[in-house]
């Protein structure tokens, strides 16, 4: 099927995908707080996701303050945005941007100079739900905060990955947004961010400790590397790359979200990480 | 005379907004400032918690618009520093619960006896931020060495701009070392792009994950490296010509100081 996929998507129409013969998933990106990995985590899941044939489809619904084109590298080739095509003044086609390291995925950017008030919430929905009737995903970075850009980035997604640091606010925010979203959207826990050898001294929340107030499945955990910050801002996500700890935790996490039975993030994690780290250091403690 | 009402707003979130409305607060007390800090995130307050007053709260911002106290009931004074006082947001209410003129005549009020009234601004700019700036006459833009984050900047530069307030920056978790290999922009990248008057520059510290998890600001601890740093920013917003901080870096603040004097 992913070969098939491929092959068609290797036409010049680009977007111009057949349409899937069933409705693909629609995932919300959110935290509450701002600054936690939203938009990283969704170039670098949409990518991994692509890298493994699937199509996926991204939005920026942060109207007003989009990054995620800049994260993937395709600012100079956004013509339209979202407001554009919920204003009916392009087709979505027009709009879509197809990405230039991926073949499956494209980007629907957010409008720049517009006001995230603009947005008609039922307009969205109806755009969510034509994505989901052409790609296998569409995942949706949200804005920060809860207010209308936070409502109209759920409104037409039926799952959510919540993003959360290992920090007190973090996860205040995360726990906040969780009790918003309600059972509805199913939500699944990336932990962005971590530094191991700082939860080792008892100077981070570790996993357990974050998970032990949210309670939700874990997808997996990120750790905090300059690397990101490189690769952001050079907009080649890092998931583009199959080696590495942080790249191979993309793909794992890109797994789970696809159903594969990929094992438990958290101890493999400790395993690959933990254990370097106290290798280098000698086991010392701080 | 009423005291100086200055929002530290970003337009990206997770820079360090709060981090920094609560650690500059603190210097500013230290020195013999009265300070209020008003924590304007309603529904995703964090000020309180970054500095360890979670527990006190009894009442806050929205009900004291709504007249269910006074706003000297719902300033929390903080133990450590005798003119320091924080206003905490409602955490369970929506941003739309108050209006900018209602936010606009508590800062009015606050500033009444403070010297510094400063609103820790929520992420984005929908209600949230209009509110947050409604109250103020000053603002500090605090942004990242990351592109996102300067372009969230510098929309925010614009909107504050279209409301006349003088703009100061800082310049939050620069990591000398990758400013060094070409990986990171430097704060003269940074200041170009804004074109904004410099009052900070916080290097990237792991320290402060853990005094913000603690509710300690790193103000409290003299020998701290950062401690340091935000001292010298409320000086600067005192008016005093601090020498930055060097951070090894050849050649760098050299140059930022002809970039400074040349504003």
């Amino acid at each position: 099927m992913h070969q098939h996929i491929l092959r068609q998507a290797q036409d010049d129409s680009g977007v111009e995908i057949a349409p899937a013969p069933k409705l693909g998933r629609a995932i919300v990106v959110t935290s509450g707080k701002g600054g936690v990995g939203k938009t990283t985590t969704t170039a670098n899941l949409g990518t991994a996701l692509a890298q493994r044939g699937a199509r996926v489809a991204l939005i920026d619904a942060d109207v007003g303050l989009r990054n995620l084109d800049i994260v993937l590298g395709l600012e100079s080739r956004v013509k339209y945005h979202l407001l554009d095509v919920l204003e009916d003044k392009v087709t979505l086609d027009e709009a879509l941007v197809r990405d230039k390291h991926s073949e499956t995925l494209v980007l629907l950017a957010a409008a720049q100079s517009r006001e995230k008030d603009e947005v008609d919430t039922e307009k969205m929905r109806a755009l969510v739900q034509g994505l989901r009737e052409r790609y296998d995903y569409v995942l949706i970075d949200c804005p920060a905060g809860i207010e209308l850009g936070f409502k109209n980035a759920i409104v037409g997604a039926d799952e959510a990955i919540v993003v959360c640091t290992p920090e007190v606010s973090a996860v205040r925010d995360v726990d906040r947004v969780v009790g918003l979203l309600g059972n509805r959207f199913k939500p699944q826990l990336i932990i962005n961010r971590l530094r191991p050898q700082l939860v080792k001294k008892g100077k981070m929340l570790s996993v357990e400790d974050v998970n032990a107030i949210l309670r939700l499945p874990l997808l997996g955990v990120i750790a905090d590397e300059p690397e990101i910050i490189i690769t952001t801002n050079r907009g080649e996500p890092l998931a583009l790359r199959h080696d590495g700890e942080t790249a191979s935790a993309y793909h794992a996490i890109a797994a789970r979200v696809a159903g594969e039975d990929v094992p438990a993030p958290s101890p493999e994690f400790k395993e690959s990480l933990m254990d370097k780290l106290g290798s280098i250091f000698g086991g010392k403690r701080a | 005379m009423a005291g100086r009402r200055i929002v530290i707003t970003s337009g990206k979130g997770g820079v360090g907004k709060t981090t920094t409305t609560a650690n500059l607060g603190a210097a500013l007390a230290k020195r013999g400032s009265r300070v209020v800090l008003v924590d304007a995130d309603i529904g995703l307050r964090n000020l309180d918690l970054v500095l360890g007053l979670e527990k006190r709260i009894v009442f806050d911002l929205v009900e004291v618009v709504e007249g269910r106290c006074q706003l000297r009931q719902a300033l929390i004074k903080d133990k450590r520093f005798e003119s320091l006082a924080i206003l905490p947001a409602a955490q369970t209410r929506d941003k739309d619960a108050i209006t900018e003129s209602q936010f606009e005549s508590v800062i009015a009020e606050a500033a009444q006896n403070a010297d510094y009234v400063l609103i820790d601004c929520p992420a984005g700019i929908e209600g949230g931020f209009r509110n947050a700036v409604a109250g103020a006459k000053e603002a500090i833009v605090v942004t990242t060495p990351e592109v996102s984050a300067i372009r969230d900047a510098d929309r925010v530069v614009g909107k504050l701009n279209d409301r006349a307030l003088p703009i100061r920056l800082i310049v939050n978790r620069l990591r000398p070392e990758m400013v060094r290999t070409g990986d990171m922009l430097s704060v003269e990248d940074v200041c170009e792009i804004l074109a904004v008057e410099l009052v900070g520059v916080i290097p990237e510290d792991p320290e402060v994950i853990d005094t913000t998890n603690r509710g300690e600001p790193i103000v409290l601890d003299p020998a701290a490296r950062l401690g340091i740093i935000y001292e010298k920013i409320a000086r600067r917003l005192e008016g005093e010509m601090v020498p930055f901080t060097s951070f090894d870096s050849q050649g760098f603040f050299g140059k930022l100081f002809g970039a400074l004097k040349a504003g």
